[in-house]
This record gives structure tokens, sequence and C-alpha cells, in this order.
């Protein structure tokens, strides 16, 4: 098994995170995130299994909600939460492309 | 200084109802007391002002429960109107909820006083709450040693009896795991029983909110007042009412409880395991008949939880990206360093790290080499402990597999935290419910818990053989007295 | 003419019409002012969950069925994970492996030869934040977050503009008689995406997207423009890039958004927030018998009815009207006379006014009237036009208005009877050009019954009294 991850894959997976890792970091997850995903990779050994998935441990069907309004809030209740605000809209730097 | 939170709870209300005390004295005392045990570290925020402010106003109430005006600490990642709910981390450091967590509002609706909210591992990712970014809470058995985690601080404010309950949650043993550690009885419940609307997520898929308490009884008396569909989350189920006390002096002879061989192998310290024999030797001189049986996939169990943890959690925690609350870098040079930034300095390692390996394995066609294939097998334990029900009453083995163990022991290894909670992943694998009982202490004395796991639903006789246990076994669990 | 085959899939996102929101009890409102439309879900706040709509369910089984689709009686939601900040949680709820509907089929009519087009699949999700840039700053809008979307994805079964703009309009129609949609493209209730790719052979070419695009017209432009952008690539022999592109209404042509990353990944699995949804037997048996008559089912209807195909299909073009129409599907009544009312003088006054026929005091019963009045000719169509503004305005009926109007009640032979004596009493001269033999006496004395009548007189009728009337003389 390998012992270190890539500097590559550690910023894909960075990237993919959204988390800027410094020089220093970057040595340190290629250790750790590898010893990770070598843990996790211990999966591969089990064979033999029912395909049937768990999505939830509930087994009842969803609650249905119906088309009314209700538990509305105004934007005053959680304006000092938010970093940055102008008038009603929430301030971020520009928006270039979509994803 | 008074000694009234000493007493228990149908004392205290006996207390209470009787105008011999008022809920000020009890929310005095639990200040008074958590100010001398400061050195726990158990709280991440006081809530003194208002608690002071609402047990007054409850001076002039009937006492009309027995959970009026009592006490209690809540884990700091559930949410509680404006009061700062931080998940033990800098990227809440900073964070007013502007609603009460469903079970909040239960515990406000029978009057109980909330002291503070608790310490924890961030975001309640680790086994011992030293990634909290509040520095970790120590075990009043022993202040060197961890508390546990991921409800460290809710496990060492109960044990220490600064406050007779706290809530916590339990995503991979967070719940069982501390109250081991710290010698109390903490349940976490089926899956579905308790609504999650206002628990930070952090797998949900596993989350469960749950009571932390002195006692069984105590516990069962809580959970009583927690439980209950709610509309705001579809994963709570609706049942008939029940009293979790109702089977609690009812004898256990006859009752069938399985051992899985793997819960008492070379994985358990010796000495734990000694203590579960004397257990299990006492159970069958009692009537209660006890099996070793065999159940798959308990050894993966740790595997699987990695992954779908870790997958979960990096979609949960996708959301704090700066925007609408939370951390926040100044002056980001565009939209990428402002999120880049924000959950560098935000998140601490453990959490990253976590978030990183989360979405790797979601990522492209691992998500079904990883992701998928571990839900399957997740469903193939699922139907093996329900198989194993068909037999017996409960499961049963220790909780963890050594004692609390020293602080900075395990400090940057990344798998420590996971390995920690080997015994007490697989109860949230199925959605099971588990609960760790005290049945005795190490020879350091530190205390060893009992896990025992019941089908779904079935919290009340799990009570029932825990209780019979607590009677019988008569421990002095509170660490100034029965400590060193 | 060009030797390369196109072939185009479109998605189209669609906004239900929910008083809620998808996955939250927020009001689903178009035009409110910024961020007043949300609970905490729709701001992704901690420890919030996911509600289900159970109303938006069903107008996506309505879509569904309408689009002949197998339904999928046990879904689950998936997350799809991304960084953006119209996105508050970090990942939108979408339905990637259990769709509401799949393999269905929308059937359009290409130069008259019917042509189909599968649906791949319709799903549910939510709609994203609006966000307006200004300066090195974007402004976010959470009031659309969580609203209500349906995704309807085709298989790549159109081969050129004509037939993806046919396909849209046919779509549009449908959603909206299936009344599950408002499909204002303008205001972005309807988007639609196109993927284009060209090809000298039955081999597929690379495939780019075209996002957005603004009306069903420029649909088309685009699809032309960027097929030519990608011939003439290939004529130089440069490979086409699988990227997304938008289409620029100014240039008439597609711009580069972005080449597609490499695992443009979006970290899809199950939503374990929300438990399954079932879809019983009932259920959709429900939906079905109450689906409102969709297009092609009013156009056969129409036209067992007597309509033209032109007076059909212009009804069925104009929602509001066709639906007016079929209020009377179960009355006795000249079918064609009530589509020439629609499609002319009232869609006419409505057209000049802006109105819509909710504005009018136009009932089902004074539209009888109206009806009952032209069939026994007691009111011309030439009548209809004078008394038409004060019909539809106010309460009053048709005899008080001709009354006050002075238009009179032409196919009364007591009435005409007396003008007509009038006229010929007035005009002894041209009795004696008639009873000569003169032509134009006839002529002259008819312009006069019109004259006093305003030209409300029947001119047949009141042609046969005034003869008669000449003849007594």
């Amino acid at each position: 098994m390998e012992e270190k991850l890539s500097k590559e894959e550690v910023l894909h997976v960075a990237h993919l995170a959204r988390i800027k890792v410094s020089d220093e970091e970057i040595e340190k997850y290629r250790i750790q995130l590898k010893e990770l995903l070598n843990e996790v990779d211990k999966i591969n050994e089990v064979v033999g299994y029912d395909e049937e998935m768990m999505i939830t441990p509930i087994k009842d069907e969803a609650l249905l909600h119906s088309d009314e309004v209700e538990d509305q809030i105004s934007f005053e209740e959680v304006r000092s939460n938010i970093p940055h605000t102008s008038g009603s809209f929430i301030e971020v730097p520009k928006v270039v492309q979509h994803e | 200084m008074s000694k009234y939170l000493d007493h228990s709870i149908l004392e205290i209300h006996e207390l209470l109802k009787s105008k011999q005390i008022t809920p000020l004295t009890l929310v005095k005392e639990a200040f008074e007391r958590i100010e001398e045990e400061a050195s726990l570290n158990a709280f991440i925020t006081l809530n003194k002002e208002a608690a002071i402010k609402e047990a007054k106003a409850l001076e002039n109430m009937e006492v009309d429960n027995v959970l009026f005006g009592i006490p209690i600490a809540v884990k700091d990642n559930i949410t509680t109107k404006g009061l700062r709910t931080t998940c033990a981390s800098k990227m809440l450091e900073q964070f007013v909820p502007v609603y009460d967590a469903t079970v909040v509002e239960k515990l406000h609706d029978c009057h109980m006083i909330i002291i503070g909210k608790t310490n924890m591992d961030e975001f309640a990712m680790g086994s011992t709450s030293e990634t909290s970014y509040f520095k970790a809470p120590h075990n009043p058995w022993d202040t060197e040693r961890i508390a546990g985690g991921s409800s460290g601080g809710s496990a060492a404010a109960v044990a220490a009896r600064l406050v007779p309950f706290a809530l916590g949650s339990d995503t991979g043993g967070s719940i069982r795991q501390p109250s081991s550690y710290t010698g109390i009885v903490g349940m976490k419940p089926t899956y579905g029983r308790i609504s999650r609307y206002g628990l930070i997520a952090f797998a949900s898929s596993l989350d469960q909110i749950g009571p932390m308490s002195r006692n069984v009884y105590e516990n069962a008396l809580l959970l009583n007042i927690l439980v209950g569909q709610d509309r705001h989350d579809l994963t709570s189920v609706a049942k008939d009412p029940e009293d979790f006390t109702r089977l609690l002096d009812n004898d256990v002879r006859g009752m069938k409880v399985a051992i899985p061989n793997y819960f008492v192998s070379d994985i358990v310290s010796d000495e734990i395991k000694e203590k579960i024999d004397e257990v299990v030797k006492f159970l069958k001189s009692q009537g209660v008949i006890v099996d070793y049986v065999d159940l798959p996939y308990l050894d993966k169990a740790v595997t699987l939880y990695q992954i779908i943890a870790m997958g979960e959690a990096s979609s949960n925690l996708a959301r704090f990206d700066g925007i609408r609350y939370g951390y926040a870098v100044e002056d980001p040079k565009d939209l990428e360093d402002l999120y880049c930034r924000s959950r560098q300095e935000g998140f601490g390692d453990e959490v990253k790290r976590r978030i990183m390996v989360g979405s790797y394995l979601l990522s492209g066609e691992n998500a079904k080499v990883y992701y998928t294939k571990a839900q399957q097998i997740r469903d193939d334990i699922c139907k093996s402990f329900e198989q194993c029900f068909k037999d017996y009453d409960l499961v049963i083995g220790p909780t963890t597999t050594t004692v609390a163990y020293h602080l900075n022991e395990g400090m940057d290894d990344p798998l420590k935290s996971f390995l920690d909670d080997v015994l007490v992943i697989p109860v949230n694998m199925a959605g099971l419910p588990g609960m760790n009982l005290p049945v005795g202490f190490s020879k350091e004395h530190m205390p060893i818990g009992l896990h025992i796991i019941g089908n779904y639903f079935e919290e009340a006789k799990m009570y029932q053989l825990a209780r019979f246990l607590e009677k019988n076994l008569a421990l002095d669990l509170n660490p100034k007295e029965g400590g060193k | 003419m060009s030797t390369y085959q196109k072939t185009i899939g479109i998605e189209v996102h669609c906004e239900l019409k929910t008083n809620t929101k998808m996955f939250s009890s927020a009001k689903n409102g178009y035009g409110d002012s910024a961020n007043c439309n949300l609970t905490l879900l729709d701001l992704g706040y901690p420890g919030t969950l996911p509600l289900i709509n159970d109303y938006a369910v069903t107008l996506a089984l309505r879509a569904a069925l309408a689009l002949h689709c197998e339904i999928h009686r046990e879904m689950y939601f998936d997350r799809k994970n991304y960084f953006y900040p119209d996105l508050p949680k970090g990942y939108q709820i979408t339905q990637a492996k259990t769709p509401i509907g799949i393999n269905g089929y929308v059937e359009i009519e290409v130069d008259g030869k019917p042509k189909t087009i599968r649906i791949h699949d319709i799903h549910i999700e939510e709609d994203t934040a609006k966000s307006v840039h200004q300066g090195n700053h974007s402004y976010l809008d959470f009031n659309r977050a969580g609203v209500p979307l349906i995704e309807i994805v085709t298989e790549p079964d159109m081969n050129s503009s004509e037939e993806a703009m046919l396909y849209l309009e046919k779509l549009r129609s449908l959603l909206l008689y299936a009344d599950v949609s408002d499909c204002k493209i303008e205001e972005g209730s309807m988007r639609c995406d196109v993927n284009v790719s060209i090809s000298k052979d039955d081999t597929l070419g690379v495939r780019t997207e075209t996002k957005n695009i603004g009306s069903i017209r420029n649909v088309g432009l685009a699809i032309e423009s960027e097929a030519l952008r990608q011939e003439k690539l290939l004529e130089e022999g440069i490979a086409i890039q699988e990227e997304t592109r938008r289409y620029d209404d100014a240039s008439k042509e597609t711009v580069l958004m972005r080449v597609k990353e490499i695992g443009n990944d979006y970290r899809y699995f199950p939503e374990p927030d929300i438990p399954k949804l079932c879809l019983s037997e009932e259920r959709i048996r429900k939906v079905q018998e109450q689906m409102p008559m969709l297009p092609d089912d009013r156009k056969a209807r129409y036209q067992a009815l007597g309509l033209s195909d032109l007076s059909s299909s212009k009804l069925i073009q104009n929602k509001p009207l066709s639906d007016y129409f079929n209020l009377f599907l179960e009355d006795d009544i000249d079918f064609v006379m009530l589509s020439n009312l629609l499609l002319g003088d009232i869609s006419f006054y409505l057209n000049r006014t802006m109105k819509t026929l909710m504005d009018t005091t136009l009932t089902k019963e004074r539209m009888l009237s109206l009806l009952q009045h032209l069939y026994d000719q007691t009111i011309t169509t030439k009548n209809v036009k004078d008394l038409l503004e004060e019909f539809l305005e106010t309460d009053k009926d048709i005899d008080t208005i001709c009354k006050e109007k002075g238009i009179q009640n032409i196919s009364d032979t007591t009435l005409l009877s007396t003008i007509i004596k009038n006229i010929i009493e007035q005009n002894p001269e041209s009795v004696k050009d008639y009873q000569q033999g003169r032509d134009r006496a006839i002529k002259y004395l008819m312009g006069q019954v019109m004259k006093e009548t305003k030209g409300s007189a029947n001119p047949s009728l009141a042609r046969d009294l005034l003869e008669e009337e000449l003849k007594k003389q």
C-alpha cells in the first residue's frame, strides 16, 4: 500500500471540499488522508453482501406537508448572523461563473 | 454550599413542591458547582443570566411535573434561541441561533432550566472531545484523563454532579462512550425516536439526540419528554406515547440476552472483559439466559461508519461557507478565497480531514465503490440484528474496549478516534437503541460500562435490565465520594 | 445545404405553481421584495431539515402523466453537491436515481407529419437563489431558493431548430394545460438548456450545452448558430470541446461559459433526511382523473364540434379562451358561433384593452344570452361590434344596451314595418319610380331604412318587408 498521497491528490480533495491548504498542511495531509483512505479500503474485503441499500433507518413513508405558508422568518431576525449584508440582500464577492 | 443537586430527582421534586426550595436554589447551586469545577471545562457557554431569570419566573408557578425547575445542560450542537451555539468550532464561535431545537422546546415545555452549552468534539467529530476549539473537557474521575467524546462536556457535567441531566448526541457512540468513561447512564434511543430538528448535522442517517443522567430511572424520565414525531423532521417517527419507566421494577428472570463474540474478543482489554464476565455470571444466577452469538460484519462496522459518516459530513458541512452565518475571512480576494480560507481557518484539523476524505469518497465513481457499498452492507448489519432480536430480548457487551485514557494520548492519530467507538458504532449503523450502564471500576478506579442494545423502539426493556443491574450492583458513582 | 446532421436534446426547468416551496413552508412568490419569503431552511440554517410539499408532488405527477411517463411508485431524493452562493445548503435536493417519471414522450407535428420526441425523465428538484451583480460584488436574494422545479430531459431526438422549437411550444402548452406551471420564459419560470452536436454519419458528435436561453425563438437561433460554429470548426479540422455555452442575444451567437471540468463532480448520494416517498395506485389514478383536458384532446373535441383546424388551433394557443370555451362543451349551442365570437370581436377587445376574460363581465350566462340573440337574429354580428364594449364592461343585458345605444331590434318585424311605412310615406317619388320599374328606387329606399336603423336592420328581412310594403302601394 502507498504510504502517502501525491501533492496533487491532496490539492484535488482540498478543492472538492473548498478548503485551502498551506504547503505545510499538504505534507501532513499526504500521510493522514492516506491513512484514512487505507482504512476505508477495508470495505473491499467484504464480499457476498446483499445489494439492497439503506438510505435512512426510517422504514415509514415520508410525512407530506400541506401546501401552506408557515414558519417564515424576517430578514431582520437573521441579519446579525450574516457576515455582509447590503439592504435586504446578502453580499458576496462577485460571482464569476456558474458551476 | 447547598447539596440539593446530590438528591434524586424525586426528592428534589418533593422539595420544590413543598416550597422548601425553589428552582433558583437549584440554578444557583448548579452555577456554584460549575464555578468550583471550572477546570473540568465541561461548558463552552453558560446561560447564567437567562437561567436565573427563568428560575425566578418559575417561583410562582405550580410544580406540575417531575422535571419542573430541574437544571439541565445541553450539548453545544443543539440550537438554543438567543444562546450561542458553537459546535465547539471557531466556525460558529459567534453564532447565535434564532430558533430552538425541538428537544429544547420540549425542555422549556416542562420548565426545565438550561444551565449552559456543553463542550464537545468540534462538530461532534472525535471520541475524546479534544478536537474542541475551546480545549478538551476533563474526566471528573481523573482530571488527567479524557471524558470521552464527542459528548464529553455533557458526560463530565453529569458525572461531576454539576447538573443532574444533560442532552448529548450520538452519531457513532458519542453519548454511550463518554458515559462509559465517566460512569453515567447514557441512552441513544432508536433512530427516529427524537426529532433532530435543531441538531446541527454531522451524519444525518446516524445522528440521534439522547438523555444523559446519573441513574437509570432519571434517564427514562427525561426520555419520556424528548420523544415524538416532529413535523420539522421527516425522519422522526410517530409512536404511541409510553412511559419508559414502566418496566423498571419488573423481574428479569427468563429474559434472553445475546453477547456477540466480537464484543468480547481480543480488542477488549482484560479487565473490562473480566467485569463483563462478572455481570454475565450474575445475570445467569438471576435466571437470565445469556448466549454467545456471531453477528456478521461487526468488525467492519467502523469502516462502514467512516465512509458513511465522512461522506454525509462532507455534504452537511458544505453550508459553512462564510456567506449566511458563521466565520468569514476579512477581505477575501474573490469568492473562492472566501470559501477556501474561511473553511481553512474556521474548521479544525479533524473536521477538515473528514470533510476532505468524505468529499473524495463521494466523488465520481467512488460513490459507488464506497458510499453505496457501505450502505448496502449496512442494510445487512440491520438484518442480522433483526434476526438476532427474533431470538433475544437484548444484546449486551462492553461499551468501550478500554477505560478513559490520558489526554493527548491519541492526538494527531486520525484513526484512534474511530477505534475507541468500535463497540458502539454497529448500533448507529442499524439505527437501534443502545445505552451505557456503569457496572464497575478498573484497578485505577476508572468507570467501566455495560453496553445494552435493544430492538427497535424497545428502550423500556433496556431500562428494565439496566435498572435491575444498577440496583444489585449499588455502585457509588459520585466521583467526589466514590472517587480516589 | 450542410452535409452535417444536427442532433439535439433539450432540458427544460419549470417552476411549479404551488403556494409554498418544495422542501420548506416558505411562500413561493415571484416578484416579492428581496429575502422576505424565507424559512430558516431556505437559508440553509444549521440544524434545519427538509419537508416535502404534497401539492408539488401532485403537480410533478400530473406533468409526468401528461408526458406519458412511467411513474416511480417509490422514490428517494438525492443530494447534488457543489459550492455556489445561490445554493444555501451546499447541495441541491434533486432526484437522480428515482425520478418521478421516466420513458415518456411528446408528439409534435413537423411539416404535417407526426414525430415523437422521447422524454428520458422528469424529476423534482429545488430552485436556487437569485443573484444580481454590481461592481465587485453579487447580491443574493433567497426568495427563489427552494421553489419547486421539475426538470424534463429529452432523448436526443430532434434534428433541426424547427423541431426543437415545435417541441418546446408543445411542451409549454402541455404544461400550461396540465396547469402545473405558468411557463413564463421571460420571468424564468421556464428555462431551456439545449444540447447540440453535429455529425456526418450515424455516430454522435461531441455535444455542447447552451444554457438558459431566454425565448423559444432564441432556442432556434442558438441551435442554428451553434451548429454553424461546430461545422466551421470541424471543417477546419478542429475538434469540438465538451463545454457549456450561453446564447448572446446581441451578437446572435453562442458564447463560451466554461469548459467542462474533468470531474465536474456533483458527488451525488441519496438524501438521508428524507425517507421514501410512495405514490399509491389510488393517488396516481386520482391525479390522472383530475387531469385538465390537454391540447391534443381539446383539438380533437373542437373539430368534432365543427370548428375548423385553424380555429381549433387558435383557441388552443390561447389557454384562457380555450378554458372559457370548454365551459360550454355540454351546452346545446352553435359552437362555431362561439368560437368566432371569442377569436373575433372578443379577442380584439381584449387585446385593445389589455384585459383578460376575467376582467370582463362575460359570465357564462351572459355569453349564452348573446349567443341566443344572435341565433334568433334579434341582433346581428354587426350589432355585436356596437354593443360589445358595454356588454363586457357592465352587467346590463343586451336589450337594455340596445335600447340605450339606440341599437334596434332589427328582427322585430313590427318595428321594421313601422319604419318602412314611414319611409314610404316620406318618399312618394321613389314609390312611383319603383312602380315604374326603376331598380335604383328600392336601393335608395333600403338606404333610408339602414340610415334610420343606424345600420342595424337585418338586410334580407328589411328588403322582404320593403318589397312587401311597396307591393301594397
